[in-house]
């Protein structure tokens, strides 16, 4: 069996500031090599949850357990093992790229090279720029090389494809994809639903602090989806659609009749998009309340 | 190197490209001119308070405000998870401050000691110049934490300025009497003054000197654990 990574429980928490419960009960598991999505609209607690795995917010109710050891009894050595990629830029503006990795990457144990990783980013030919000159997806891309200088075991990455171009979001994808490949972890929060299917085993829905369902991609597509199909075709020279139910489709006259004749244009199966399901189980809560 | 000594290499780094460590000369320049300008019979009287306007006033300005900048670049955030204490981060910041005020210091005393024969107890000047940047430094990293933006801190810095240290230096050049010795007392500036003043051998502050120097720890101490520590950590992890 995998090794658990992080065990979750009961986790509440308020900020003391303005006395926002920020967290009600979130309680999930992360297993080793896996990429947990937390997956909710803005002001879920989804960065909030990522603060305190990450213990940045100490004051927390509820138990967090690192690799079987409550994360309370790890000390600064805790950061060598993992990486973490912000939403916001984090960087020197006026030191280059190069200056800004070389400084942080000294601070940890374990290095990588991160020149290549630079290249792959797209970074390379800037690596010696003013990082201040650096346009929003440049600093974000570099975010990531900097979550992963210390070759972690544990990544974190808050929103890893906001703000990028489809092509560069791809890059970051694949790179996610290939951390978890050679056993990495990941736990990723966002509210892109695309970034969910194309990357997570397994995601939590949380919303105002609650999590909802914990659950795969594909799980949530079947048990939100609607069994159905719809059909375009042509008729009298116009395009006609019609909806027909998955259950005993290959019995029903109509739709095979639509098939045989040779006047279909389109078919779609009617699996309820993860967006769908977002605004569903997101918005649903919402109107609970 | 241990991860103290990457903090504070890289700390001065920083501060060069910052133009801090450029600024602070600069100004330690514009002491020493204005010293020539005055001339050699009277600049004696002016080293002191040229030192004590750098060491308080300018150690608060410029660390304020290179604190503000890292506070703007989100970089205390990405420090904080990191395998590197808190206190480590805060202690390198501090010996920064430090070593620019005794840069200023250390000129102005040394072009006071050999061309305006300004007799100078360097044993007593240099420990108290290094009680004063911290204790400045301290208050300086204090306001750039509560202000919202640049301008702000600027005002509060000039606010500062008004309540402690004009009105010591008033005093130093006799503007306001001393009668008002006892309320300057309780002023982190007034006490910076006293230590530089005896410093330079002003005689019968022996014993304000002694309680100066006793305000001012106490006052970094508490300042530091009450105030900035638990201050700096909120600030690095908000958003
Ligand atoms: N530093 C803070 N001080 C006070 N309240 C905060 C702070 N950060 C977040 N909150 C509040 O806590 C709640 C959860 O915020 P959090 O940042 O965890 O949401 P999120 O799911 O990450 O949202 P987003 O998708 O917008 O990033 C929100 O109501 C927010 O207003
Ligand atoms: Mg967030």
């Amino acid at each position: 069996m995998a090794e658990t990574i992080f065990e979750v429980k009961n986790l509440a928490f308020t900020y003391p500031k303005n006395g926002v419960q920020a967290l009600k009960d979130v309680s999930f598991r992360v297993e080793k090599g896996e990429v947990f999505g937390l997956l909710g609209p803005s002001g879920a607690g989804k960065s909030t949850t990522q603060k305190i795995l990450t213990r940045l917010l100490k004051d927390y109710g509820g138990l967090v357990r690192y690799r079987g050891k409550n994360l309370r009894e790890y000390g600064d050595g805790f950061y060598e093992d993992i990486g973490v990629g912000f939403e916001l830029p984090v960087h020197f503006s006026k030191l280059t790229a190069v200056e800004n990795m070389d400084f942080f990457k000294r601070l940890y144990q374990k290095n990588i090279d991160y020149s290549s990783l630079m290249e792959r980013v797209g970074l390379g030919e800037d690596k010696n720029r003013l990082v201040g000159e650096f346009s929003k997806g440049m600093k974000v891309r570099l975010n990531f090389v900097r979550a992963l200088l210390n070759d972690p075991e544990v990544l974190f990455l808050d929103e890893p494809t906001n703000g990028l171009d489809p092509a560069n979001a791809r890059i970051i994808k694949d790179l996610v994809w290939e951390f978890k490949e050679r056993g990495g972890t990941v736990i990723l929060s966002t509210h892109l639903m695309n970034d969910v299917e194309e990357l997570c085993d397994r995601v939590a829905f949380i919303t105002q602090g609650v999590i909802r369902e914990i659950s795969t991609p594909r799980e949530l597509k079947i048990k939100h989806g609607r069994r159905e199909v719809r059909v375009e075709y042509h008729e009298n020279g116009r395009t006609k659609d019609k909806v027909f139910p998955l259950d005993g489709i290959g019995d029903n006259p109509e739709f095979l009749e639509i098939l045989k004749d040779g006047s279909v244009e389109t078919i779609h199966s009617g699996e309820t998009s993860l967006d769908e399901i977002f605004i569903k189980v997101t918005g649903e809560e919402i109107s609970h309340e | 190197m241990n991860k103290f000594g990457i903090l504070m290499q890289d700390e001065f780094k920083r501060l060069a490209k910052y133009n801090i460590i450029q600024v602070s000369l600069g100004v330690t320049v514009l002491w020493l001119a204005v010293l020539f300008l005055i001339g050699r019979n009277e600049a004696g009287a002016f080293i002191p308070l040229f030192i004590f306007m750098d060491v308080s006033m300018m150690t608060m300005l410029l660390i304020g405000a290179g604190l503000f900048y890292e506070r703007q670049e989100n970089t205390l955030k990405t420090l904080m998870v990191t395998p590197v204490s808190t206190p480590a981060i805060i202690a390198s910041k501090i010996v920064s401050a430090v070593y620019i005020a005794l840069q200023s210091t250390v000129l102005i005393a040394l072009a006071g000691h050999f061309l305006f024969d300004a007799s100078i107890n360097f044993f007593a000047l240099i420990p108290f110049v290094i009680l004063i940047a911290v204790a400045h430094a301290v208050i300086g990293y204090l306001v750039s934490m509560h202000v919202r933006d640049f301008t702000s801190m600027i005002a509060m810095l000039m606010l500062y300025m008004f309540i402690f240290a004009f009105p010591s230096i008033f005093y130093a050049i006799d503007m306001i009497g001393g009668g008002w010795e006892t309320l300057l007392i309780v002023s982190p500036s007034h006490a910076a003054m006293l230590m530089i003043d005896f410093s330079f051998g002003a005689e019968g502050i022996g014993t304000l000197t002694i309680i100066g120097v006793v305000y001012l720890s106490f006052l970094s101490i508490v300042l530091m654990r009450f105030f900035v520590y638990p201050k700096y950590i909120e600030t690095a992890i908000k958003e």
